[in-house]
């Protein structure tokens, strides 16, 4: 039997998700025995390949360069695990919402800046207008809040999917 | 003065008896806010100056509105012993005509006469005007006022508000009089409950029990409210009875103040009434002055007041509970009841509120007692309610039904049906918290319970009307924006769950919403209804719910098809003229283009939005001249004849080849994919034009010899001359199409080989059977059908035509087959069962047939066709028909009378309707709906076999040429799509550069019409009729857009 | 006013005292109902509509917080509808203001948190609003978060009906209803603020809390109110 693909990312996050991921421990053994991890910031791969079974996403969906990511994963695999509260509820990214795009680049790279002030536009993507939520952008298949969430919950939910069998998260998870 | 016995109150009663009824001519004119607005105040000014200025004796008075709004200024003229004359529309210029006429006994001018009244039931008094005016309709003879029962609005408009004594003239005050005399408190409050009296605000709980309760309540302190605070878009009754009529409201409430044994009234009226303030407290002054309030009321030992305050215009202090904290002075924010005002109301103690009109009748109920009242209504819902009848429909106004009265009869009787002839798509009643009822379930009877069953509510009674051109889900969404501003915010559903409504209510009408949200707006709308606080939460998404239930297609379409048919949603749009285009033709670019004197971009624009511009500027229906927003300046734009000339100046001149060249230019790399597209009609040239415009390898399958279908062998030559359409034809060839000529699909070609050769297919047959009626006589020599008829005559065979010709129907058939027979030169009469603005022809063509000298007979049902003895058709005899109740489409349905005409003639043409043949669509294997059509998906056209697609008259039915092309274009797009993974019809259109400014102060300009040949001429020939318009003509035209396509700038 | 009833909650037979609301007298028999407007001690407003119950015999959903019990009253407090529009009341709540869960004094404490997780809210399927909504901390002692407000009004009972002060109050309407301090004047120059602190510690979520606290340590009192009620009424 082919092993499942699993797929993962960060957009606008902290890589604490990531991080709680890394933390199921030996747990990772038992994954990796049903699955590949083939594409994500522990991979070498440049592109996010077709026919990937899980992908799971941590953060929010901040610039053109997160909305484009979020995209082709999504179309590119089969369920999409929204990982974390940047990526269920926008969570701290969100908090600039508020504050118009424009108004919010100049007071961090120009108000803010103690040398060559100037809002970056080379090599930089452009900010949305506001980040938000994972499922805001592309269908969502599962969401798992947490801040980050607990490793012992993402090794549930990695291991319900790997058996085929969508994880039921009810009352299990928090915010925050 | 101070009435403090029965002698006092007679003398009162006496002495306003003689100013209603002076020994000289009365005039009053209509000042409530309605009648003020529409100038009521210059007309009284005038009337007052020129009575003083001649030193006439006239008693002129003020009173409120008589209920005609759309008539108004109102004013009534009474001469001693004559009926009283009720003037509409009257101006200050009319006054000296009126003021002359009292002196020498002539009539005002015909055109301000509305009705007259020769004697009237105050109920609590009958008033005896005089008899006479035979000429003039009784009031309740017009349209308006016929069935209308005047219990809440006795008074209203005919008399004076301001003056007590006319009140107490026509019984007012007896009532109380008469309780304060009985002294029996249960009996009254038993009269109310028997009366089954329900509130008129629109919860239509039982007044009697709820007075009950206050009457049990522990006093001594205890308050009568009077719920002025109507606030409902739309709805003014509330505002018109106590402008009209405001003793009746405080006779009302000092009742019940004695039967409930309480002292204190309030009324809570809204400050954006400032006369209805100004009325109210002046009656209630003089109510003071004459005893019927205050301390010692009618010399009978009761005491009760009444004050007024004027709320701030929160529509949820129409709400009691929040009407009460407003009245405290706290937040008008409602409350959870348990417990109910009667318990613990105002200041914590026991109090009743009602609504105004709910006060209305509880004079007229103690007089005439309950058994009278019950006979008005339904067995439910005893009375009447009055209805402010607004929106889209030809009479508006206030109108007091019985209870129970079914829609239609608001609609279509009373309100004379839509404006300008439209078709009423719904009713929204009961105000933002009420619902849509579609036009097809107008025989619902209009009380409580139905209404409530439909999801709507009877509400405080408004009633506004929509027609096609309202989109529902605009609708909604504008009614959920008032209750969201409106919500006070102390419970989450109503705070938080309209304010999501909102938003994702506003993505249909800017098209960016998915299917997933109309269930997600569906349920996040019961669950606002099911939980919120108060009434306003509770009823807030009515609009929504109801539009999800009966127009749902809407949603969809918003949606699915982007597209909003009513085009109001702006989003979703270019321009009104565009929308309304079957073709989506972008109509204010050629006109630009045209006007900055670019003929070939201005071509090039038309012939891409539609591949038959010259044929369809002959003969399309201009749909665009109905939304043309320059008609509320003088006409619409005449945009069909504009690309008519457009395309004639191309197709019909050297131009021709290098435009070709052009239109080639704009072809898309050519793919491997091969269509066939069956029916050379518009329908199939559409399809073929824009798949070989997008790279496409297009057959055409047709079973005639040459390709245009009804343009061709349907439509005359004098309409439509066939070299245009030969040229479009060509262009359409040159880009690649092939045709095959004389196959038809089952005889030639099978569906099975279609789906063998090629990746797609395209149905789109047209309608060539002949509808049927089943006549007696249409058997006989001298009997054919049109399109034969119109066939024959356009392939130039010998048509058996008689001197004396008969058609029966009344579409473009039927005047096409009337012309062309008069061209025959026959006589020629066309039958017609219904009303002239009824007939679907377009109405320039039906004016040209009688010009031409064609007769037509209106309101005539065929009933048979008389032969002789050798079989051949002598004459038509057909039943007179009357306009009976209207039926669901909004026409009144003929009803056959006894008198039968009989019309002599050799030849009758049946132009009854065409409709799709019923053994090619049951053949070919695909899903067949009811009525005989192909059934496809509403939005791509799929049928139910894998890449064949249908359209035209196969998916609609008989229809014409415009939207048969239009969805012929649909078609190309959404096969397109499907072969190519992308939509692609945009990238054909080139990136014209032209001018995007408004005119500034468009000033009048009359619309061009093109010049035609004499009548007397036409008929000699087949040339065409019509001359199309002039360049210069055309241009100038142009000059008329007023180009809604540009946006204003970004806010 | 202490004539017992019986009343049926989810089917069980519980005695009451007529006055009684459904609410009452299901916390007292320790019969789970959510609210969050609801505080043991403050009168009841209906606000939250989190404890809408089924009654036998009414075709509307009730608020249990304000339903008075009656002889032979059947109640539901569960139902796949409740469950649902529960859920959506409370997905409406976390997306009517920037509550952000993993920066908040309360997180772990939170009403509203730990209702979300009992109902399995694990995502909001609404647009959220992202208001611009400022925070007061001119109060030497407390801070007022109008991010984390869910207008429950609990403070605003607590100040008038506990304190007798009614420093706090709701102004404006729909949406735009915010929590205000004495007319608003900020709450550190509010002068009938006695700074009892009572506010703080009935407040539900993170909106209002004790200055000092870090992430996840703010943790309420949220017996004071009742304790206090309950003495007033003893006296």
């Amino acid at each position: 039997m082919d092993k499942v693909k699993i797929g993962t990312c960060w957009l606008d996050g902290c890589s604490g998700c990531h991080m709680s991921l890394l933390d199921i421990d030996e747990g990772i053994v038992a994954v990796l025995q049903k699955a590949d991890i083939v594409f994500g910031p522990l991979v070498d791969a440049d592109e996010w390949p077709e026919g990937v079974d899980v992908a799971v996403i941590e953060g929010a969906v901040s610039s053109q360069d997160d909305l484009k990511l979020a995209r082709t994963a999504r179309e590119r695999s089969k369920v999409v695990v929204a990982l974390g509260d940047c990526a269920v509820t926008g969570n701290v990214p969100a908090m600039r919402n508020g504050i118009p795009t424009r108004k919010l680049l100049e007071r961090v790279y120009v108000e803010g800046a103690t040398a060559q002030p100037g809002i970056p536009t080379d090599g930089v993507p452009a900010l949305l207008k506001q980040a938000e939520p994972l499922h805001a952008a592309v269908k969502v298949d599962v969401h798992v809040p947490g801040c980050p969430p607990k490793p012992n919950a993402i090794l549930f939910v990695l291991g319900e999917l790997l058996e085929g069998r969508t994880p039921d998260l009810d009352s299990k998870l928090r915010f925050g | 003065m101070m009435i403090q016995d029965f002698a006092a109150f007679s003398a009162v009663r006496e002495a306003g008896l003689a100013k209603l009824l002076p020994s000289k001519p009365r005039i009053a004119v209509g000042m409530g806010t309605c009648g003020s607005g529409n100038g009521a105040e210059a007309v009284y000014h005038a009337f007052a100056s020129e009575i003083d200025a001649r030193g006439l004796a006239v008693q002129l008075v003020p009173v409120g509105c008589f209920g005609f709004c759309a008539e108004e200024p109102l004013v009534s003229v009474w001469v001693p012993g004559r009926p009283l004359l009720m003037l509409h529309r009257v101006q200050p210029n009319h006054v000296d005509e009126i003021l002359n006429g009292l002196g020498n006994g002539r009539m005002p001018p015909a055109e301000i006469v509305l009705c007259k009244i020769e004697e009237w039931d105050h109920l609590t008094g009958h008033v005896k005007y005089g008899l006479g005016y035979p000429d003039v309709p009784s009031w309740n003879e017009i349209p308006f006022f016929n069935g209308q029962v005047k219990i809440v609005l006795r008074n209203c408009g005919l008399i004076n508000p301001d003056d007590i004594e006319e009140y107490i003239a026509i019984g007012g005050y007896q009532a109380l009089y008469k309780v304060l005399i009985d002294q029996n408190p249960a009996a009254v409050i038993e009269q109310i409950k028997a009366a089954k009296l329900r509130g008129r605000g629109g919860a239509g709980f039982m007044t009697g029990t709820k007075w009950e309760f206050l009457a049990k309540a522990p006093g001594p302190e205890k308050y009568l409210i009077c719920n002025a605070d109507e606030g409902d878009p739309g709805a003014y009754m509330n505002r018109n009875e106590i402008e009209g009529d405001p003793h009746a409201l405080i006779e009302g409430m000092a009742i019940a103040g004695y039967v409930t044994g309480t002292a204190r009234g309030i009324i809570y009226v809204r400050a954006e009434y400032p006369l209805a303030v100004m009325r109210i407290e002046r009656a209630i002054e003089q109510a003071r002055a004459y005893g019927m309030l205050g301390e010692n009321v009618l010399g009978r030992g009761f005491s009760f007041d009444l004050e007024t305050v004027e709320g701030a215009g929160a529509f949820v202090c129409g709400e009691e509970t929040a009407l009460i904290a407003s009245l405290e002075g706290q937040a008008g924010r409602p409350r959870t009841r348990p417990p109910f005002p009667a318990q613990k109301g105002l200041y914590g103690k026991p109090t009743n509120i009602n609504n105004v009109e709910t006060w209305y009748n509880v004079a007229p109920i103690v007089s005439k007692g309950p058994a009278w009242f019950t006979e008005t209504g339904s067995a439910k819902s005893a009375g009447t309610k009055v209805f402010s009848l607004v929106g889209k429909v030809h009479s508006t106004g206030l109108v007091e039904m019985p209870l129970g009265t079914p829609l239609a009869k608001f609609i279509y009787d009373i309100g004379e049906g839509g404006t300008n002839g439209r078709d009423i798509k719904a009713v929204q009643t009961g105000g933002p918290s009420g619902g849509c009822i579609p036009a097809d379930m107008f025989d619902t009877p209009v009380d409580y319970e139905t209404l409530a069953q439909l999801g709507s509510i009877m509400g405080s009674g408004g009633m506004v009307v929509m027609d096609e051109d309202n989109c529902m889900v605009d609708v909604a969404r504008y009614f959920i924006e008032f209750t969201h501003s409106e919500s006070c915010g102390k419970c989450v559903p109503c705070r938080v769950g309209l304010d999501k409504a909102l938003k994702i209510l506003n993505g249909f009408t800017t098209g960016t919403a998915t299917r997933e949200d109309i269930d997600a707006v569906d349920e996040l709308s019961r669950m606002i209804r099911d939980t919120s606080l108060c009434q306003l939460g509770m009823s807030a998404p009515n609009p929504v719910l109801t539009s999800l239930r009966h127009f749902r297609h809407e949603f969809e379409d918003h949606i699915l098809a982007k597209r909003c048919r009513a085009g109001v949603c702006e989003d979703l749009a270019l321009s009104p003229c565009e929308n309304s285009c079957p073709l989506h033709m972008n109509i204010p670019r050629f006109l630009q283009l045209y006007k900055e004197q670019r003929v070939e971009d201005a071509f090039l624009s038309v012939i891409l939005d539609n591949p038959l511009p010259a044929s369809t500027g002959r003969v399309c229906q201009h749909p665009c001249d109905d939304r043309c927003r320059r008609a509320g300046i003088d006409a619409p734009v005449n945009a069909r004849d504009v690309h008519r000339l457009i395309a004639d100046e191309i197709l019909l001149t050297e131009k021709f080849e290098p435009m070709i060249q052009k239109v080639i230019e704009r072809q898309q790399p050519t793919t491997d994919h091969q269509v066939a597209v069956v029916g050379a009609g518009p329908t199939g040239l559409a399809c073929a034009y824009y798949l070989a415009l997008l790279g496409h390898s297009v057959t055409v399958f047709e079973s005639r010899p040459q390709a245009g279908g009804m343009l061709r062998y349907a439509l005359p030559e004098y309409r439509l001359p066939k070299k245009v359409l030969d040229k479009e034809i060509e262009l359409i060839e040159r880009l690649g199409v092939k045709f095959q000529f004389n196959v038809s699909v089952g005889d030639g070609v099978s569906l099975n080989d279609l789906a063998n050769q090629f990746d797609s297919v395209f149905l789109a047959i047209g309608t060539w059977k002949e509808g049927w009626v089943y006549l007696p006589g249409t058997e006989l020599t001298g009997v054919m059908p049109a399109l034969p008829f119109l066939e024959g005559v356009a392939r130039n065979d010998k048509v058996p035509v008689g001197k004396n010709v008969v058609v029966i129907g009344g579409g473009n058939a039927a005047i096409d087959s009337a012309r062309t027979a008069r061209r025959l030169g026959a006589d020629v009469t066309i039958v017609y069962r219904r009303e002239r603005k009824d007939m679907p022809a377009i109405p320039e063509e039906i004016e040209a047939a009688e010009h031409e000298g064609a007769k037509v007979v209106y309101l005539a049902a065929p009933h048979r066709i008389v032969g002789d003895k050798n079989g051949k058709v002598r004459a038509l005899e057909a039943v007179r028909t009357k306009l009976g109740e209207f039926d669901s489409s909004g026409r009144r349905r003929p009803v056959p009378t006894d008198e039968v005409i009989r019309i002599d003639c050799d030849t009758v043409i049946l132009a009854v309707g065409e409709k799709v043949d019923p053994d090619f669509c049951k053949a070919s294997g695909l899903k067949v709906k009811e009525d005989g059509t192909i059934e496809v998906d509403r939005y791509s056209l799929e049928t139910s076999r894998d890449r064949f697609y249908a359209g035209g008259d196969l998916i609609t039915g008989a229809s014409n040429v415009s939207n048969a092309m239009g969805i012929g274009k649909k078609a190309a797009r959404n096969i397109d799509k499907r072969l190519m993974g992308l939509e692609r019809v945009a990238n054909l259109i080139p990136d014209f550069e032209y001018e995007m400014e408004t005119p500034e102060e468009p000033g009048e300009s009359p619309r061009h019409v093109p010049g035609e040949m004499p009548a007397s001429q036409r008929v000699l020939s087949y040339a065409e009729v019509s001359l199309g318009l002039t360049a210069v003509a055309a241009r100038e035209e142009t000059f008329r857009c007023l180009r809604c396509d540009i946006r204003s700038v970004e806010r | 006013m202490t004539e017992k009833v019986k009343v049926r909650i989810d089917g069980e037979v519980i005695a009451a005292t007529a006055g009684q609301t459904i609410l009452e007298v299901a916390r007292a028999n320790d019969k789970y109902i959510p609210a969050l407007c609801y505080m043991e001690g403050l009168s009841a407003v209906g606000a939250c509509r989190l404890c809408m119950v089924e009654v036998a015999g009414v075709a509307r959903l009730l608020p249990a917080c304000t339903t008075p019990v009656q002889e032979g009253l059947s109640v539901n407090t569960t139902s796949p509808q409740l469950h649902s529009y529960r859920k959506i009341a409370l997905e409406l709540l976390l997306v009517e203001r920037n509550h952000t869960c993993a920066v908040c004094v309360s997180s772990g404490h939170c009403e509203l948190q730990s209702l979300a997780q009992e109902h399995g809210v694990t995502h909001v399927r609404y647009p959220y609003n992202y208001p611009k909504l400022g925070v007061d901390t001119t109060h030497p002692r407390y801070v007022l978060d109008h991010n984390r407000c869910i207008l429950c009004s609990r403070c605003v009972r607590t100040c008038a009906e506990i304190e007798g002060a009614h420093v706090w109050d709701v102004a404006g309407r729909g949406i735009q209803s915010r929590l205000v301090s004495e007319l608003q004047r900020p709450w550190g120059e509010a002068t009938s603020c006695t700074s009892c602190g009572k506010c703080v510690q009935a407040c539900p979520t993170g909106a209002m809390a004790e200055k000092g606290w870090g992430v996840e340590e703010m943790t309420k009192r949220r017996t004071v109110v009742s304790r206090l009620s309950s003495m007033r009424e003893g006296m």
